[in-house]
């Protein structure tokens, strides 16, 4: 027995939860659904600087946002962890609480890593339904849904990439990259000659989550507002400090002085310190990053050529 | 839920020079103490706090004060960035905001019982002066205590009026790069202060701040001494933006300098941590 919605009445449906959701539609945005709870930026408190007072701003939103990408998904239920040690970020979880994620995915599903509901395509006119959790059980509205005994499934499946194919060993992984850098392998010498180390990657991942904080003043200085916004290990400044044995002219010592290190930063956290913390690679081959990388730069292939060698070694 | 990044209001009660660009701020919760854990600690020595001068930002800064000391959290600030700039403008009785403690800090269980040599340079000495006031407080608990302080001139030694204090439970030796004509302390870190240091090297930890000091301090004092480097501890610094192991800023290798550290065993962080 499916729970089975007809193509046709999925815009029906979602007017129907508008009443309680804001509706976000993500399938087609560039920059990954992470924005919604972790956006570019945010202000986190503001600041009178005449009575001194501190408020913190309220942001929570019931959002229900839609994904179309079953890495993407996965890539939530990732972030939900990451975002919950060692302790809740405050900010990302007062969105993200009240929040629901729906899958409409247009590709057959063998197990659904995320979202809290999911509508599977079984062929050109109907989606069959998986619940993931009670979130994802109250969207179901009996209107739409209707229980079909043997609903004709067509095979969308597609071959999975070779990156996704990769990750399921994070542990070798994991193995191959940190050996990469200890045996001064050629790789990273020549990807810091090709990064350009514009962040962009960083930005475009669904899984990165690093961020700087800085306060604005309003023009009048009567107001300061503390925003968080999304940060890039790849950029020249990110483990900047004031003084230290730099010129002043240099803004103070650097402790990730060059783009070698800096890239190589952002696989070892991707695939060593996240495998060590979580068990896993934060990465879920989506690909946007080798899509969007402006100097051409494949992870997949940059992975595949260490793990190669790791072997041979 | 707790919002781990809102800090609270403190005043700052008093402000003292410490060297042309140095100053220390006390500062004091707008309503009764610091808490304190059921060690009557506020803090571990070696912890960090987040200073926020809002319009500024917000940085960490090593506590210097006593980890007993409930009324008030003393910090040393060099003028170096905006921040601290913005900071040195302050007058006493301005507002400012904390949040932590945050950290590990310095292992006292591991280290009581045994003979401790302190090593730090420059404006390194906030956590090392919270390590030595605990010390002191809990004096019966150690063996031989030293604190080698180095700074580049006499008129860049820290917290001078407690060098002189603490000088009467635990040996403090001063030394510094260019001396004036009143010098009468040690000149550069050199091999004749170990002749100073009676330790039992099985039984002695050592604990350090600052990059700088490090290397010297492992090169001409704790290894001729036979400090082994699972004996030492390395108060580290790094950028931070969250204090809270989430902005991914102060990590090195699979760890967090703010969660993890800021102390760390020497054995345990790469030799090429700088």
């Amino acid at each position: 027995m499916e729970l089975v919605i007809k193509k046709s009445k999925i815009k029906d449906w979602l007017e129907v939860l508008e009443k309680d959701f804001k509706i976000i539609d993500a399938r087609k945005e560039v920059l990954p659904p992470k924005q919604h709870f972790f956006p570019v930026k945010e202000d986190l408190f503001s600041f009178n600087l005449k009575s001194k007072k501190l408020k913190t701003i309220d942001q929570s939103e019931n959002i229900l946002l839609i994904i179309s990408s079953l890495n993407k998904l996965e890539a939530m239920t990732q972030l939900d962890e990451i975002m919950e040690k060692p302790q809740k970020d405050f900010f990302y979880w007062q969105k993200r609480d009240k929040s629901v994620i729906v899958g409409i995915v247009d590709k057959s599903i063998k197990v659904p890593y995320g979202g809290d509901l999911v509508l599977e395509k079984i062929n050109q006119k109907e989606y069959r339904t998986w619940v993931l959790n009670s979130k994802g059980r109250k969207l179901l509205k009996d209107k739409f849904f209707k229980k079909v005994l043997k609903p004709r499934i067509i095979n969308y499946s597609k071959e999975p990439s070779p990156l996704k194919k990769m990750l399921l060993d994070s542990e070798l992984l994991a193995e191959a990259v940190e050996w990469s850098w200890q045996s001064d392998h050629k790789i990273w010498e020549k990807l810091a000659g090709k990064c350009l180390g514009c962040g962009i990657c960083t930005y475009l991942c669904p899984l990165c989550h690093c961020f700087s904080i800085e306060d604005q003043v309003s023009l009048d200085n009567s107001k300061c507002f503390r925003c968080r916004q999304w940060d890039a290990c790849t950029l020249p400044k990110f483990s900047q400090v004031a003084g230290g044995p730099a010129s002043p002219s240099q803004g103070g010592h650097n402790f990730h002085k060059t783009i070698k290190e800096r890239y190589y930063n952002w696989y070892y956290h991707k695939f060593v310190r996240a495998y060590r913390e979580y068990g896993k690679a934060q990465c879920v081959a989506c690909g946007a990053c080798a899509k969007n990388c402006p100097a051409g730069i494949k992870i997949g292939n940059v992975l595949k050529e260490i793990v190669k060698d790791y072997k041979k070694r | 839920m707790k919002n781990i990044y809102k800090p609270f209001k403190v005043e700052i009660v008093k402000i003292e020079d410490h060297s042309k660009d140095t100053k220390l701020f006390r500062l004091q919760k707008e309503k009764g103490n610091f808490s304190v854990n059921d060690q009557g600690l506020v803090s571990h020595p070696g912890q960090f706090v987040l200073i926020s001068n809002f319009g500024y930002g917000e940085a960490p800064f090593g506590i210097a004060s006593s980890p007993f000391e409930a009324r008030y959290i003393d910090i040393v600030v060099r003028r170096v960035g905006c921040l601290t700039k913005a900071l040195h403008q302050l007058k006493k009785g301005d507002q400012l905001f904390l949040r932590g403690p945050y950290g590990n800090g310095f292992p006292v269980d591991f280290m009581s019982g045994k003979d401790v040599i302190m090593v730090t340079g420059g404006c390194g000495i906030p956590p090392i002066a919270a390590l030595t006031e605990y010390i002191i407080e809990k004096k019966w608990k150690f063996g031989r205590v030293y604190l080698i302080y180095g700074a580049r001139t006499p008129a860049d030694l820290l917290m001078k009026d407690n060098l002189e204090k603490w000088n009467k439970d635990i040996k403090v030796i001063l030394t510094v790069d260019q001396p004036d004509k009143n010098w009468k302390g040690y000149v550069g870190l050199v091999s004749k202060i170990v002749k100073e240091i009676k330790v039992d090297p099985l039984d002695a930890v050592a604990a350090m701040c600052g990059p700088g000091p490090m290397i010297d301090a492992l090169e001409h004092i704790l290894r001729p001494l036979g400090i082994s480097d699972r004996r030492i501890f390395v108060n580290m610094e790094r950028k931070m933006q969250c204090g809270v192991g989430k902005c991914q800023h102060c990590t090195v290798g699979d760890k967090f300098v703010c969660q993890d550290g800021p102390v760390f065993n020497y054995d345990q962080i790469d030799k090429a941590w700088d």
